[in-house]
C-alpha cells in the first residue's frame, strides 16, 4: 500500500523529472565525447597512415623506385600485427602488390569497405598517385576505433544506468523523508477529526519549512480550542442561565395549579409568568443580537457618524431618567469628534453602558459620558462613582452571563457588557475597564477612520 | 376594521385571528404569500398583517409586489425576522410597521389601531389641537390654554408622536421605535422619566388632565368625552 501512494506523491515525481533530466545531461555528454573521440582517433591514424607512407617513399628513395613493391611487400608482413593495408597498382589499374583487390583509384583520406586477405573490412586509408603514374593505397583497419566507439558506448551505458538508479534511489529517499513529515501533519489532522483537540504536530528543532509549518498549524490548533472551549463555556452558560429561569417559571405555574383558588389568583400567576418569559425570550434575543453582530455582514450601514453629536443627544435623552434615580448625569465631549461606524450599534453601546453606571450606581453617584480625541484615535469613556469592579473581576464581566455576587440580585441578562464587547470589537475598537477609584471607567478606543 | 393576516403558522394565526376578532375585527386569514397577494390586490382591506418568511412568496415581495401596483393598503409585518437590517429592509420594502415576534398583544391591537388611523392622502398636517392643547409643527410651538409651553426637543417629538395618535394608546415600544428610534429596549426607564416631565409641563395646573397611562399597556393622550 505504501508503496503505491509512493508512486503518486509529487516528491516522487519530482525525482523522476530530477532522473530524466540528468539521464539527457548523460547522453548529451555521451554524444559530445563520442563525437571528439572519434574525431582524434581519425585524425591521429590518418597522422599514422600519413607517416607509413612517409617511411614507404624514405626506403623508395634510398633504395631506388623500382623496388617499392618488394618494400611494401616487406612492410606487409613488418607490420601484419597492426593489420595495415597496403595497395600498389598501375596505371592500367592492375595489381601489383598487396593485401586488397584492385580498385579504381581514390585519392586522400577516406573510410573504405574493403576485401582484405579475402576478408570485409573497414579501412581507413589515404590513396596517391605516384610519380610513376602508379597509383599506391595506404590504410589501416579501423579495428581500434571501434573498439574504442564500443568502450564509450559501454562506458557511458553503465554510466547510465549508474545514474539512473541512483536518482531514482535519491528520489525514493526523498518522497519518503517528506512524506513521513506530511504524514505527521494528516495523523495529527485525522487525531483532531477522530475528538482528540489536544493532538498536535510534531516539531522536530531543525527550523526547516516543515517545522514552520507545524507551527503555523499548531498555533491554528492552539487558536481553534481556545475558541471552541469559550463557545463551550457560553453554550454551558446558556443551558444554565435558560434553566433557571425556566424552572422558577414551571414551579410558579405548578404552584398556581395546586393553590390558585380564584380567577384573580391564577390571573396573577400567569402575569407572572408572561413576565418571566419576556426576560427568558429576552435574553434569546440579546444573545442572538450579540451572535449578529459578531457574524458581521452589517459594512453597508457604517457611515460616518457624528460621535459629539449622537453622545449629547444620550445624554439627553437619559439625564432625566438619572435624575429620577437622585443620580447626575453629565457629558465632556468635545466638539466634532466623528467616526466611521453603525450609528444604530454605536448608540446602542453607549446605551447599555449608561444603563450599566444607572443601574449599579447607588442614589447621589455622578455618571459622565466623556468623548475626545486621543492622537488619530477617539476615546469614549462612561465613568461613574459606583461601588466599581474589583480588577481581578474586570475581565470576567465581560464573558457572556457573568455577574457579580453584588449584581445577582439586579434585574439583567448579563449579556449587556457581552454585547458592548461585540460592537466595539465589530468597529475595531479596543474595550477596557478601569478604576475611577471610587467607581468604573469603561473606556472604548476607536481606531484612526481608514 | 377589516384585517388580512398572511401567516402560515396556524396556531400563530389562531392567536391573531382570535384576538383581532375580540377587539371587533373581521379578518381573513391566508396561509401561503402567493394567495395573500391574490386577496390584498383584489379585496378591500383597511389593513394586512403579514409574516416575512411564507411559503411560495415571501413577505417582503410581496408588500414589494403591492406597492409597485400601488395599493396603499397599510402594511404590518409580523415576524420573527428581528435581524439588525431585517426592520429596515421591510420598511423600505413598503411596510408601514415592524413587529417583531414574540410580542404582547396589547402591542399587536396598539399598532394595528395606530395604523388604521394613519393619514392616507399626503396631506402634511401643520400642526394639532386637542382640547385646549396646541401644537405647532411649523413654529414648533407648544400652548395649552393660550399659554406657550417651553419643551425639549425630545418632549417636543413625543409630545407630537401622542397628539398624532390621539385617543389612541401608543406603547413603550412605540415611542422608543418611533420618537428615540431605538430598536431595542433600554433598561432605563427612558421613556417614563421623559413622560412624567412632559406631563408636569401640560398637565400640571391644568384641566382636564390630557395625558394618561393605561395600565399594562401604554399611553394615551385624549380629550374628556
Amino acid at each position: 500500500m505504501p508503496r503505491i501512494r509512493l508512486f503518486r506523491t509529487s516528491s516522487f515525481r519530482l525525482a523522476l523529472l530530477y532522473a530524466g533530466l540528468l539521464t539527457a545531461s548523460v547522453l548529451v555528454l555521451f554524444g559530445v565525447t563520442y563525437w571528439f573521440a572519434t574525431n582524434y582517433a581519425t585524425q591521429d591514424e590518418d597522422n599514422e597512415i600519413g607517416v607509413e607512407f612517409a617511411s614507404l617513399q624514405d626506403e623508395a628513395q634510398l633504395s631506388g623506385q623500382a623496388r617499392l613493391p618488394a618494400i611494401i611487400d616487406n612492410h606487409l608482413r613488418l607490420r601484419k600485427d597492426v593489420q595495415a593495408i597496403y595497395l600498389l597498382q598501375d596505371s592500367a589499374g592492375r595489381k601489383i602488390i598487396g593485401n586488397v583487390p584492385a580498385m579504381s583509384p581514390v585519392i586522400g583520406s577516406a573510410t573504405l569497405r574493403l576485401r582484405v586477405d579475402d576478408r570485409p573490412r573497414q579501412v581507413r586509408a589515404r590513396g596517391y598517385n605516384l610519380a610513376n603514374g602508379n597509383y599506391l593505397l595506404v590504410g589501416q583497419d579501423t579495428r581500434t576505433l571501434r573498439d574504442m566507439k564500443a568502450l564509450i558506448v559501454r562506458a557511458f551505458g553503465v554510466g547510465l544506468v549508474a545514474t539512473l538508479l541512483l536518482a531514482l534511489l535519491g528520489g525514493v529517499i526523498v518522497s519518503t523523508t517528506m512524506l513521513k513529515r506530511i504524514d505527521a501533519v494528516s495523523r495529527t489532522a485525522r487525531g483532531i477529526v477522530a475528538g482528540d483537540m489536544s493532538q498536535r504536530v510534531p516539531v522536530r528543532g531543525t527550523d526547516d519549512e516543515f517545522d514552520e509549518l507545524a507551527a503555523s498549524v499548531n498555533a491554528m490548533l492552539n487558536r481553534i480550542e481556545d475558541l471552541m472551549r469559550s463557545m463551550r463555556q457560553v453554550s454551558n452558560d446558556v443551558a444554565h442561565d435558560l434553566r433557571t429561569p425556566l424552572t422558577r417559571l414551571r414551579q410558579r405555574l405548578e404552584h398556581a395549579r395546586r393553590r390558585a383558588q380564584t380567577t384573580e389568583e391564577l390571573h396573577e400567576a400567569l402575569g407572572h409568568s408572561i413576565a418571566q418569559v419576556d426576560s427568558i425570550l429576552e435574553t434569546f434575543g440579546a444573545l442572538l443580537r450579540i451572535a449578529q453582530i459578531e457574524a458581521g455582514g452589517r459594512a453597508s450601514e457604517k457611515s460616518a457618524i457624528n460621535v459629539s453629536k449622537l453622545l449629547a443627544a444620550i445624554v439627553d435623552d437619559f439625564a432625566p431618567a438619572a435624575e429620577d434615580q437622585g443620580q447626575t448625569l453629565v457629558a465632556e465631549i468635545d466638539k466634532g469628534l466623528s467616526i466611521t461606524g453603525d450609528p444604530e450599534l454605536l448608540t446602542q453601546m453607549v446605551v447599555n453602558l449608561v444603563d450599566n453606571a444607572i443601574r449599579h450606581s447607588p442614589p447621589g453617584a455622578r455618571i459622565c459620558i466623556e468623548a475626545k480625541a486621543v492622537g488619530d484615535s477617539l476615546e469614549l469613556a462612561v465613568v461613574d462613582n459606583g461601588p466599581g469592579i474589583p480588577s481581578r473581576e474586570r475581565e470576567n464581566v465581560l464573558r457572556p452571563f457573568y455577574r457579580l455576587e453584588a449584581s445577582r440580585t439586579t434585574e439583567g441578562s448579563g449579556l449587556g457588557l457581552s454585547l458592548v464587547a461585540a460592537i466595539a470589537k465589530r468597529h475595531d475598537a479596543k474595550l477596557s475597564l478601569g478604576d475611577n477609584s471610587p467607581g468604573l471607567r469603561v473606556a472604548v478606543l476607536f481606531p484612526a477612520a481608514a | 376594521m377589516r384585517i388580512l393576516v398572511v401567516e402560515d403558522d396556524a396556531e400563530t394565526a389562531d392567536y391573531l385571528i382570535g384576538g383581532l376578532e375580540e377587539e371587533g375585527h373581521t379578518v381573513t386569514r391566508s396561509g401561503n404569500g402567493r394567495n395573500g397577494l391574490f386577496l390584498a390586490m383584489t379585496e378591500n382591506f383597511d389593513l394586512l398583517i403579514v409574516d416575512r418568511m411564507l411559503p411560495e412568496l415571501d413577505g417582503l415581495t410581496l408588500v414589494k409586489t403591492l406597492r409597485a401596483s400601488r395599493v396603499e393598503t397599510p402594511v404590518l409585518f409580523l415576524t420573527t425576522m428581528s435581524g439588525i437590517d431585517d426592520r429596515v429592509m421591510g420598511l423600505n420594502a413598503g411596510g408601514d410597521d415592524y413587529l417583531v415576534k414574540p410580542f404582547a398583544f396589547s402591542e399587536l391591537v396598539a399598532r394595528v389601531k395606530a395604523l388604521s388611523r394613519r393619514p392616507r392622502g399626503t396631506s402634511v398636517e401643520t400642526g394639532f389641537k386637542i382640547a385646549d392643547l396646541e401644537l405647532d409643527l411649523l413654529k414648533r410651538v407648544v400652548k395649552r390654554a393660550g399659554n406657550e409651553i417651553a419643551l425639549q426637543p425630545r418632549e417636543f417629538r413625543l409630545l407630537e408622536y401622542l397628539m398624532r395618535h390621539a385617543g389612541q394608546v401608543v406603547t413603550r415600544t412605540m415611542l422608543l421605535d418611533n420618537v428615540w428610534n431605538y430598536h431595542f429596549d433600554p433598561r432605563t426607564n427612558v421613556v417614563e422619566s421623559h413622560l412624567s416631565r412632559l406631563r408636569t409641563k401640560i398637565d400640571k395646573g391644568f384641566s382636564p388632565e390630557l395625558i394618561h397611562t393605561v395600565r399594562g399597556s401604554g399611553y394615551c393622550l385624549r380629550a374628556p368625552d
